[in-house]
């Protein structure tokens, strides 16, 4: 039962976190070196170190949204108010429009984020029947070729093609989501989602790190054992907020711990991981249990892997992909509750329902549905050492 | 009502000290000193037959370790301390010596006191302190009040206070006890008087005849516990070696260098240890460490933290944990990490906060306390690495000798061009800038020996190039040529300037005397250096007992340009 401060707070801060992701402009770093595998690459890579051993500390980690005219022709989706606006004959839409009604249209509009019993959009939005998102129309996303063309566990879809022509691309989260403004940004240039992820990396509460084992060329090598895993340890930056090279961080060895154990092969110098199920976790702030500070949210990738190019510099670049159950996409809104909806204006209700139309994965052998959507984050990573802690001994381990 | 009543009282008392003024000595001069005495006890009356020779003001690590000894670490010290100023090419413990107290000095330690002593009498910690009832807690009590006031006088004093001193003091309490209307808040301003007296903040050092010596003075027994306790544990005598002064053991040969050889044996010693290599290496100088962090991205407020306490730890792990050869130190490849270290060395840090050992591989350059960071960066300017810094830092403070300033009209347009591709690195710069018949002379003596470090980075990174261009680490020190910092460890290791210097400084600091004074007794000092297998402890011991330091070495005085009071 939740208090009524407590969904305030709640609210608050969600509001805050959609505020962040509101406000990002800065380019992303992937769009500067695209995430494709095959693209050629002038300077030589380095040697691997003796010992085979790299870590390396994830320095970026967004949507890879594609910008461009072509991808949301109707511009982006409706935000809360104008999705209530859009809602009403044109008339009283207009009448609700002028200035001098501008009270009555908050009044009405944020009425509309609420539910029987104080229920919202977002705390609640499977109480909530709302029409789809505004979804992206080209056909160029970036991601990776999750079902191999297989389709015995996933249900329709049409997929994607990378900008640099790699085909059969699995990506309908950036389809359901991907023009909504958090994604997209305001000025059409910036994924805004950037922005709130940065923070929450330098924040400490979203730290990755990748460690590889067994590493013999950066070119090729049929063997690799690669960790992917969080961190309590905050990355050291620098004044413009650039995470340092070199600086080290522990694996976690309290739970949540989440140390995904992949295996990977390199291939004309990309690494790309074996299917597995991939959970990564975000804790939200600082504080403690009794606000949305503490919590804890997972990035669950079901059948996950990881394609990433070994660069010149020491550092990586690639993607992650995989099938995400639909909620954990909205997951943060939600937290945010109420706040998401009227301060944000985030439809919670109604990302949920685009999402269900476009799952394409993680399909209910009892029900047919598919519970999940494929998806893609862009990855950077760059060199740090990385220590890691093994497993605790168990009676049953 | 009371509050201001006791902070007029405190204020009073702060004036009683402001009215000692004083002006410290090195024992090596006669007396400077003028005292005027307007309600505490003139030194010399309080200190009845006893010649005074030196005054050492108190550093700000020597004031937070008595007050932590004397009181308790729980103690909180607010506030800083007014700076002494470092004679030139000098140890700080030298510039005590000739260090006075300016009025907002003073204020700052009336501020500090009147803190302390409102803690240690305030409800919580009294009854550690306070070994009576009184009569009336808010009446004055003298004779309970003494029973507080006298043994806490004899640690802050460091000899046992005169009747005439204590019944200053106990008066004060009993004067405070009455506005205030608390026996306690009496207390308070007495220990608070105390804290700001000459007596308390000034090492007053004092001789007696030397019976060995006749005509000549030696230090007495409760300046020779100062000295000891100072000099091995930066803190005032406890009541071993002040018991020990009161039954003249420390006059004594034999006793002396028992206790001494116990004192350096104790952890303690570290404390002692720290202090003086702090001293000698002007780390005073990490207070104002600044640099430009678009050029040195690692350097933060961690950073700065860590530098300084990253020598220190080397130096005392080396030295005291492993007894080790100081000359050792410039070649050793052990030292200390942090996580914010790690990323400036580009270094594995196991855990994730505090302080983890590190051990850099056999042949690496990083070797020795020259290879550090801390010395490096703060041996630089804040854009850029210096070869006439470092090598100046390491011929005056490691080897004792002294280079001249640059004139004042130099021309240094060649060696700040740090982005001249024509010339790219500091190498070709600095002999561009040297081709000046005015500068060369000065820049023969430092820039080989910097030149060696340049593999290191304005902020102690390491580095292969500069301006893409390969960088040559090859130095030279006195005709012997060498590779890197390794290679100039490995040849300060193999000079007798540098362990002479550092039996220099270290006499220097136990004594207050300069250098030049205390030149003499190197020679044979260093010889016992050696014999004791150049160890930290062998050295301390041997200054800590040498009956040429308790002397008194008198030398005219020259015309006081201003004599502000009389002595009584």
């Amino acid at each position: 039962m939740e208090t009524p401060g407590r969904l305030l707070r709640i609210g608050l801060f969600g509001s805050a976190l959609a505020a962040v992701f509101a406000l990002g402009a800065v380019a992303p770093t992937w769009l500067r070196a695209p995430a494709d595998a095959a693209a050629p690459r002038p300077q030589p890579l380095p040697t691997p170190p003796p010992g085979g051993v790299m870590g390396f500390v994830v320095d970026s980690f967004v949507q890879p949204v594609i910008q461009g005219k072509d991808a949301c022709p109707q511009g982006t989706a409706l935000k809360l108010r104008d999705a209530y606006l859009a809602t009403l004959p044109a008339e009283e839409r207009a009448q609700l429009e002028r200035k001098e009604n501008e009270a009555q249209l908050t009044q009405r509009w944020h009425a509309y984020a609420f539910g029987p019993d104080n229920t919202n959009v977002c705390s609640q939005p499977d109480m909530f029947e709302r029409p789809l998102l505004r979804t992206v129309q080209s056909k160029k996303a970036w991601g990776l070729d999750l079902d191999e063309g297989k389709t015995d566990d996933t249900c329709a879809h049409e997929a994607f093609t990378t900008p640099t022509g790699e085909q059969g691309i699995d990506n309908q989260e950036y389809r359901a989501m991907g023009c909504t403004l958090e994604w997209r940004g305001v000025d059409g240039i910036a994924g805004d989602n950037q922005t709130g992820m940065r923070q929450f990396m330098s924040s400490g509460e979203w730290t990755q790190v990748i460690l590889l084992r067994g590493v013999d060329s950066l070119q090729n090598d049929d063997d690799v054992e690669v960790i992917y895993a969080n961190t309590p340890d905050r990355p050291l930056a620098d004044s413009k907020g650039q995470f340092l090279r070199g600086t080290t961080f522990t694996i976690s060895d309290k739970a949540p711990r989440n140390r995904n154990v992949l295996h990977g092969r390199i291939k004309n110098g990309v690494l790309t991981t074996d299917p597995a199920d991939i959970v990564l976790t975000q804790t939200w702030g600082q504080g403690g249990a009794r606000d949305i500070r503490g919590n804890r949210t997972k990035w669950h990738y079901a059948k996950g892997r990881l394609r990433l190019a070994f660069q010149p510099d020491g550092s990586l670049r690639g993607v992650m992909g995989g099938y995400r159950p639909i909620f954990d996409v909205i997951v943060s809104p939600a937290i945010g509750g109420a706040g998401s909806a009227i301060v944000a204006g985030i439809d919670c209700a109604q990302n949920l329902a685009t999402l269900r139309h476009y799952a394409d994965g993680l399909k209910n052998p009892k029900t047919g549905k598919c519970e999940g959507v494929s998806a893609a984050q862009a990855i950077t990573a760059i060199p740090a050492f990385v220590n890691d802690v093994a497993p605790a001994r168990t009676a049953a381990r | 009502m009371m509050m201001n009543s006791m902070k007029r009282m405190t204020w009073g008392a702060a004036a009683v000290a402001l009215s000692v003024v004083v002006s410290g000595c090195a024992a090596s001069d006669a007396p400077k000193t003028a005292v005027v005495e307007q309600g505490e006890p003139a030194l010399t009356r309080a200190m009845p037959g006893a010649q005074i020779v030196a005054m050492r003001r108190l550093t700000e690590a020597q004031y937070r370790n008595i007050i932590a000894d004397v009181f308790g670490p729980d103690v909180v010290v607010a506030g800083r301390i007014e700076p002494i100023v470092r004679p030139v090419h000098e140890m700080i413990a030298s510039g005590a010596a000739e260090a006075s107290i300016s009025p907002a000095g003073l204020d700052q330690f009336d501020a500090m006191a009147r803190n302390i002593a409102a803690q240690v009498f305030g409800e919580q910690r009294r009854a550690q302190f306070v070994p009576c009832v009184p009569r009336d807690e808010k009446l004055a009590d003298p004779a309970c009040a003494a029973k507080v006031l006298t043994p806490l006088g004899r640690y802050l004093f460091r000899r046992p206070m005169s009747p005439a001193e204590q019944a200053f003091f106990v008066k004060l309490a009993g004067d405070g006890a009455g506005p205030t209307g608390s026996f306690h808040k009496g207390l308070e301003l007495a220990l608070a008087a105390m804290l700001t007296s000459p007596r308390f903040l000034y090492v007053i050092e004092s001789a007696e005849p030397d019976p060995a010596r006749p005509g000549e003075l030696r230090l007495d027994a409760w300046s020779r516990a100062a000295r000891l306790s100072f000099l091995l544990w930066n803190t005032t005598p406890g009541e071993t070696l002040l018991t020990a002064a009161e039954s003249g053991k420390l006059t004594d040969q034999a006793q002396l260098r028992t206790l001494a050889e116990a004192m350096v044996a104790s952890p303690r010693f570290e404390q002692g240890v720290r202090a003086f290599f702090a001293d000698m290496l002007l780390f005073e100088k990490f207070d104002e460490l600044s640099k430009d962090p678009v050029i040195y991205p690692y350097f933060n407020q961690d950073v700065v933290q860590a530098l300084p306490e990253q020598m220190l730890r080397t130096i005392t792990d080396h030295l005291v944990a492993r007894n080790g050869d100081y000359r050792d130190l410039f070649t050793t490849q052990r030292t200390f990490m942090t996580r914010s270290l790690g990323g400036l060395y580009q270094v594995p840090v196991a855990r994730s906060a505090g302080w983890v050992p590190y051990e850099f591989a056999p042949g690496d350059d990083r070797a020795g306390l020259l290879g550090q960071a801390g010395f490096l960066a703060l041996y630089s300017h804040s854009g850029r690495s210096s070869p006439t810094l470092r090598g100046r830092a390491v011929r005056e403070l490691l080897m004792c000798e002294p280079v001249p300033n640059p004139p004042g009209n130099v021309n240094f347009t060649a060696v700040q061009e740090t982005g001249n591709k024509a010339k790219p690195t500091a190498r070709i710069r600095l002999l561009a800038h040297a081709t000046d018949p005015s500068c060369s002379g000065c820049h023969k003596i430092t820039d080989p020996i910097g030149l060696s470090l340049e593999r290191f980075d304005g902020l102690g990174m390491a580095r292969k190039t500069e301006n893409a261009a390969l960088i040559d680490a090859s130095g030279e020190m006195d005709g012997k040529p060498f590779q890197g910092a390794i290679g100039l460890g490995k040849t300060m290791a193999a000079s007798p300037s540098t362990t002479q210097c550092l039996s220099m400084r270290a006499l220097s600091y136990a004594t207050g005397r300069s250098g030049e004074d205390v030149e003499e007794l190197v020679p044979a000092l260093d010889r016992k250096f050696a014999a004791g297998g150049y160890g930290i402890r062998a050295l301390f011991t041997q200054i800590a007992t040498m009956p040429e330091a308790y002397r008194v070495v008198t030398k005219p005085l020259a015309a006081p340009a201003h004599v502000s009071m009389l002595t009584q």
